[in-house]
């Protein structure tokens, strides 16, 4: 993982350098797959997640008669963690099992091996365009589930809780920051991040059967999952030590 | 070897995955233009070797030349630049399935050349056209026919001009008609562009037709156990395993092979 962490930071660093055999084509390909396919499951989920805190939140916050603050949670909790996690918990079922089955395919059908013996780059090839894909969609990702969640709130708060849109949407303004959006953004990179190398790597690794491309998916699956959760919680702790 | 220098010189080599050596101790010459057969039973370790010959697997003992150039103990850099001047066509044909025909043969010339894209659209029609696909150029693999497949396979193989090709099992899968179009396709590109083949397979009607000399590989003793063109292994080999499987005989002691 460290290596393939390090070969990657390199010939990203290549890229930006405008040193790649990386083909566009397949960074569009990827980016349509990562970002614009993602789009109705990532406003369901996210939308309901927004849905969910506004249910939840007022319970407790209409024992103190401050029901319309529930504006600021949904709003501070969906900007700072839920858009970004719920996000990224998405894209690593859905897409970075998809990448650790395609690849773990590819491999069981000798493509990969004719991509050795050409001596084509699997990093640039494979795995870069998959990466920069999910880099740069998973902030655009972010932001779109972000709206789309406080809409979930919003659409709660102003249908079952009576609170007005005006006062919601005040609300909401007043209690987010740009920073939290900044934190948000770097949350959703560095999960994309995690994700696509997460994905490439059990892929590459897989073995050469049906049953390999499957157990593939699943670790890719398992792994991002669990991961993002566990950067999100590295996250939370250097947020908390710093005060933010 | 007819008299011609050596273009492939593979001495002592040893392969396998991790402890599991499949083939020891395996030499031999390829000459230059000529079509070089790896014979063996099903499992034997064929395609095996043939990865440690075109760097897919790196051997756990022995040495890969071509030419004087020791291919193992060459840098990484070194031997990709190697690598460029063969190419191989897999057992499945191995077309990368997210592309059409075509662009799988346009991807090394994207990837190696500076050819602009006209120039490259016109070698991927003459490639296509030398391995006798005129139609199907715009069709993605899955929509192929086996033989086709094959087809596509070659034409990428020969994509960046190499001086060697890698066959493994060229003629697996084809009806006759096809496999004597390949094997033809095959002697064109050996004498015609002087092209030299090492190809693996058990095809015997392929083997006879086409090839100068070769090995037999054993899966039972893990070694080669016959060199020569499998027309003279045909008439005068001894070992009964050879006399077997070149007179598709049932073989007198029964082998059971180990490799993969």
């Amino acid at each position: 993982m460290t290596t393939l962490v390090g070969e990657t930071s390199l010939a990203t660093a290549s890229a930006l350098r405008g040193r790649t055999r990386m083909r566009s084509i397949d960074v569009l390909t990827c980016v349509q797959e990562a970002g614009l396919e993602a789009l109705p499951i990532v406003t369901i989920v996210n939308v309901l997640v927004g849905a969910i805190l506004a249910f939840v939140g007022v319970i407790e916050l209409r024992k103190f008669g401050a029901d319309v603050y529930i504006a600021n949670l949904v709003a501070i909790a969906v900007l700072r963690e839920m858009a970004a996690l719920m996000t990224a918990i998405v894209m690593s079922g859905r897409t970075g099992g998809a990448y650790a089955a395609q690849i773990a395919t590819m491999q069981g059908s000798e493509e990969i091996d004719a991509l050795r013996s050409f001596g084509i780059p699997l990093l640039d090839y494979l795995i870069l365009p998959r990466i920069v894909a999910l880099i740069s969609m998973m902030p655009i990702l972010y932001l779109y589930g972000s709206a789309i969640g406080i809409l979930g709130g919003f659409a709660v708060a102003v249908a079952t809780l009576h609170i007005s849109a005006t006062i919601f949407m005040t609300q909401a303004a007043g209690a987010v920051t740009m920073a939290e959006v900044f934190f948000g953004l770097a949350k959703s990179v560095a999960f994309g991040a995690l994700i696509a190398i997460a994905g490439c790597r059990v892929g590459l690794r897989a073995g050469r059967s049906a049953a390999d491309v499957g157990h593939a998916a699943t670790t890719a699956v398992v792994v991002g999952i669990v991961g993002v959760i566990a950067l999100d919680a590295i996250f939370a702790v250097c947020a908390n030590t710093l005060d933010f | 070897m007819n008299g011609t220098a050596a273009k492939l010189q593979v001495k002592q080599l040893s392969v396998g995955y991790g402890d599991r050596i499949v083939q020891h101790d395996v030499s031999f010459n390829v000459a230059a233009g000529s079509i070089f057969a790896i014979m063996g039973g099903s499992g034997c370790g064929k395609s095996t070797l043939l990865q440690s010959l075109i760097g897919l697997l790196r051997p756990s003992a022995g040495s890969v030349c071509f030419g004087t150039e020791n291919y193992w103990s060459a840098t990484e850099a070194r031997r990709t630049q190697i690598g460029r001047r063969f190419g191989v066509l897999f057992q499945s044909g191995a077309l990368w399935s997210s592309m059409t025909a075509a662009q799988n043969v346009a991807l090394p010339l994207q990837m190696f050349t500076k050819f602009n894209a006209a120039t490259i659209d016109a070698l991927v029609q003459l490639k296509l056209s030398l391995v006798g696909l005129d139609v199907g150029r715009d069709s993605m693999p899955a929509g192929l026919s086996g033989g086709m497949v094959k087809r596509v396979g070659l034409a990428r193989a020969l994509a960046l001009e190499p001086d060697m090709l890698f066959l493994d099992e060229p003629s697996a899968g084809l009806d006759p008609i096809s496999a004597k179009r390949l094997d033809d396709l095959i002697l064109d590109l050996c004498h015609g562009f002087g092209v030299t083949v090492v190809l693996v397979s058990h095809d015997l009607e392929s083997l006879l037709n086409i090839c100068d000399d070769g090995i037999f590989l054993d899966g039972n003793t893990s070694t080669a156990i016959a060199h020569g063109a499998p027309k003279a292994l045909r008439a005068n080999c001894d070992d009964p395993l050879v006399h077997a499987f070149m007179n598709r005989e049932q073989p007198a002691v029964e082998t059971v092979a180990h490799g993969g």
